[in-house]
């Protein structure tokens, strides 16, 4: 029986993923496999397999009141993704707003402005959202951060 | 030597560029608290290079201020010119790592990217925290335990 076999180099993420029965006899069954487990997965440009997992460190932790107080301050795994996702659409978001402030919530472009302050003033019910400005010029991506 | 342990490891952000070559980014969220107290998400350039934590100039709004260079005044040498530029000082309050940090943030003028803010450097911040950087896995490791 095959299990997943990945580069991960966190011992504790293969001690996770290395025991998983798949019944997989090739690259593409095992990311058949994941996909009906429902793990998000994706392939870098190395070939290397790459997995998000979550793992219950410990079920009941606070009650149910306490926890939507912890919620309201820290994002949920869904808004983290959000840089992400703008990463992903980069190149069409940059043709339809470049030039323009944009505030990214829930994987959306939820609002954008010409100005920082006009976009500030649309977003002031949302809740801890990605704020960018998206340039109309080409991007350089290798810097040493100096202007 | 000494072993030291992390509770946290977070890999780069990958990105591939328009060429297709992927471009790995160390990148930290933190949460800024904007004057009107909206809790916004920024990303920073991890960089132990950067003395102070620096924003672009272009956010000065975000931070309640008329313009950028309103603070107080420091010269800065940046790696990527031999000159050196000025930058404008304030203090404010960051949520990072689950700690709530008052730091100094430089404001100064930098290349555009969508995908980060600035730079996350080592006043006052790095005084919170432990941090192992492995560029060969693309994972910073993070205690809050330092």
């Amino acid at each position: 029986m095959n299990s997943i076999k990945t580069h991960a180099q966190s011992q504790g993420l293969e001690s996770i993923i290395s025991p998983i029965p798949t019944g997989a006899k090739s690259t593409e069954q095992i990311l058949k496999a994941l996909d009906k487990f429902g793990v998000e997965w994706y392939v870098t440009g190395e070939g290397t397999l790459m997995i998000k997992y979550w793992q219950v460190a410990a079920e009941d932790f606070v009650p149910q009141e306490k926890a939507a107080i912890i919620r309201a301050t820290r994002p949920s795994p869904e808004e983290s993704d959000e840089l992400d996702w703008l990463s992903k659409n980069l190149e069409n978001i940059c043709q339809v707003y470049g030039g323009q402030w944009v505030a990214v919530h829930g994987n959306n472009i939820v609002a954008a402005a010409a100005s920082l302050p006009d976009l500030m003033i649309l977003i002031t019910d949302l809740e801890r959202p990605f704020i960018t400005f998206i340039p109309s010029d080409s991007i350089v991506w290798t810097f040493a951060y100096a202007s | 030597m000494p072993a030291k342990n992390f509770e946290h490891v977070f890999r780069f952000f990958q990105f591939q560029d328009p060429s297709g070559q992927s471009i790995w980014l160390p990148l930290v969220e933190v949460t800024l608290i904007t004057s009107q107290n909206t809790p916004v998400l920024l990303s920073l350039l991890f960089d132990t290079g950067a003395t102070v934590t620096t924003l672009r100039a272009e956010l000065y709004p975000m931070l309640g201020l008329q313009s950028w260079d309103q603070g107080q005044r420091v010269s800065v040498a940046t790696a990527g010119t031999v000159a050196v530029v000025d930058a404008y000082q304030y203090t404010f309050t960051l949520e990072i790592f689950d700690k709530t940090v008052d730091c100094p943030i430089n404001l100064m003028q930098m290349p555009p990217n969508p995908l980060y803010h600035g730079l996350l450097g080592r006043d006052t911040i790095f005084n919170k925290f432990g941090f192992g950087f492995w560029e060969s896995t693309h994972e910073l490791f993070v205690t809050t335990f330092p």
